[in-house]
């Protein structure tokens, strides 16, 4: 069969917009859902910038350490707005999917931009759906891929928020006329099937239920009604565990009785045990734990400040600090602690959580805790604290 | 309309910016990232979408009129959180020495939810029915 007959074959099989019958479908179901998807993804967008921003932190603005739980705050509302998005995103594209099978047009200039916005609107789905899978799968430690999680999640949101920018600009007069017109557009009042109003309270009954069922990993009094949440806020000592001391190939080297921790200020080196460490004027502070993938919960730890271990070394209490780990498997065995959180007495090399002697898997035999950080700057099993600057 | 222009640029702009901090990726990593950009528009468009406009279909077909919007409207909080946590119903992710991540009864509670939702959909009916009967009577 010549190709022209094929495609008019496949052509003649595929529906046609007018098949789909629901009421319900139409620019004023559409623009409101964009317009909370537009708010989801937005929220979602600024939070990781500002996530990805902490982790390179670069010179010109530095992030300090007050208050303590904007970066919780900030995370924790990234997932959930992300979390909220799926429902939004899944009935939004339910509410459009008819107008895929819009014939093109046959005059050229209009077949070009038709072409155009479709391609635009094809970015947008695909970097949309991208950003939410991709997400929901880091929070469950799952990376199914080739490719670096945080770049790649970085690089398409820049996509997505590129891409649903030039969808607004396209649409505005649609959107527009569908927000605030009052004209009646027959799409209301649905004799058959679901109407607007119906469809509109459904994704955002959706979208609240989503939420209520996973933020517990951040929000306290939902811990118990989250029960799809990856985490339940529970673990060992009450907090849990991003990457526990097996993963890290931290096992041998943190139990090793002879363990002691070097603080290093050019020439001058002290070296403490762990007994030493402990005979040191101690402070304990309520700090939270607050992770990349969104969960977060308070902790109380006890421990030696890190300004008092640079005095012992002569290092000035504004010192930026190199933090060393013992562990021999993943990313961040290293971190940088900036001048403003060594300075800040909360920021401690903790050797107790919750009353009792760091577990393994939170850093024993002593780790970094410091107010306002990603949870993976907070390095755990310390070998040696480096000033740096 | 120079508003919506700007507005399109800046779209453009921070795409293309998108776009750049990708390539810096080598090409097998690019190749795969596209799988997934493309994989994701195609397990919704050819298989999500149509399975959703066939159960529509059916559901035209089975169900008494005056019980579609209804059962349309539990579907649809049922279909979108279920897609929304299928990663901890299928049990893929968390890790096995960490048992602090992926660590609840999630086909139970998920089963419970459902379980909610058809019992509301079924009350919400039988009060519905009674009301309409209570109107002819």
């Amino acid at each position: 069969m010549a190709l022209p007959d094929l495609v008019a074959q496949v052509e003649r099989r595929l529906p046609h917009p007018d098949d789909f019958t629901s009421p319900a479908r139409g620019p004023r179901t559409t623009a409101r859902l964009g317009l909370a998807l537009g708010v989801a993804f937005g929220i979602c967008f600024l939070t990781g910038m500002w996530s990805h921003y902490q982790y390179s932190m670069p010179g010109w603005l530095p992030i300090g350490p007050n208050p303590s739980w904007l970066y919780r705050v900030t995370q924790g509302v990234h997932v959930i707005s992300g979390t909220a998005a799926i429902p939004l995103l899944l009935v939004k594209l339910w509410s459009v999917y008819p107008r895929l099978f819009l014939r093109p047009p046959r005059e050229i200039r209009a077949l070009a931009l038709d072409g155009l916005e479709r391609a635009s609107i094809a970015v947008l789905v695909a970097s949309g759906i991208f950003q939410l899978a991709t997400g929901v799968l880091n929070i469950a430690q799952w990376y199914p891929w080739e490719f670096s999680f945080r770049r790649t999640h970085e690089a398409v949101a820049w996509i997505a928020i590129g891409s649903i920018l030039v969808h607004v600009a396209v649409k505005l007069p649609v959107i527009r006329e569908a927000l605030v017109g009052r004209a009646d557009d027959g799409e209301s009042e649905a004799s058959d099937g679901p109407s607007r109003r119906a469809v509109l309270l459904g994704a955002g009954a959706a979208s609240g239920l989503a939420v209520l069922l996973t933020a517990g990993q951040t929000v306290p009094f939902l811990r118990k009604v989250s029960v799809l949440g990856v985490r339940d806020g529970d673990g060992p000592q009450d907090l849990p565990v991003n990457r526990t001391a097996r993963a890290a190939g931290a096992r041998e080297a943190a139990q090793d009785p002879s363990f002691v921790l070097e603080v290093r200020h050019g020439a001058k080196v002290v070296s403490l045990t762990r007994a030493q460490l402990a005979e040191l004027p101690q402070r304990t502070h309520r700090l939270p734990i607050a992770c990349v993938e969104g969960w977060s919960r308070n902790a109380t730890w006890t421990g030696v400040a890190i300004h008092d271990l640079l005095a012992l070394v002569d290092a000035p209490a504004d010192s930026t600090v190199k933090v060393r780990s013992m562990q021999t498997r993943g990313a961040f065995g290293t971190s940088e602690l900036p001048g403003d959180f060594v300075s800040d007495p909360r920021t401690l090399l903790a050797l107790e959580l919750n009353g009792e002697v760091l577990d393994l898997d939170h850093g024993y035999p002593c780790r970094i805790i410091a107010p306002n950080r990603p949870g993976v700057m907070q390095t755990k099993w310390v070998r040696n604290l480096e000033v740096v600057a | 309309m120079t508003g919506r222009l700007a507005l399109g640029a800046v779209g453009v702009a921070a795409a293309v910016w998108g776009v750049v901090m990708l390539s810096d990726d080598g090409t097998s990593r690019l190749v795969n990232v596209a799988v997934w950009l493309v994989g994701g528009v195609v397990l919704h468009d050819a298989v999500l979408a149509p399975t959703v406009v066939l159960l529509g279909v059916a559901a035209a077909h089975w169900l008494p009129r005056s019980r579609r919007s209804l059962v349309a409207v539990a579907f649809l909080i049922w279909g979108t959180v279920t897609v929304g946590a299928a990663n901890v119903l299928l049990d893929v992710g968390g890790k096995p020495d960490n048992d602090s991540l992926m660590n609840r009864p999630y086909v139970v509670s998920w089963l419970v939810l459902t379980g909610v939702l058809v019992v509301m959909v079924l009350v919400a009916s039988a009060v519905a029915a009674r009301r309409r009967t209570g109107r002819n009577a």
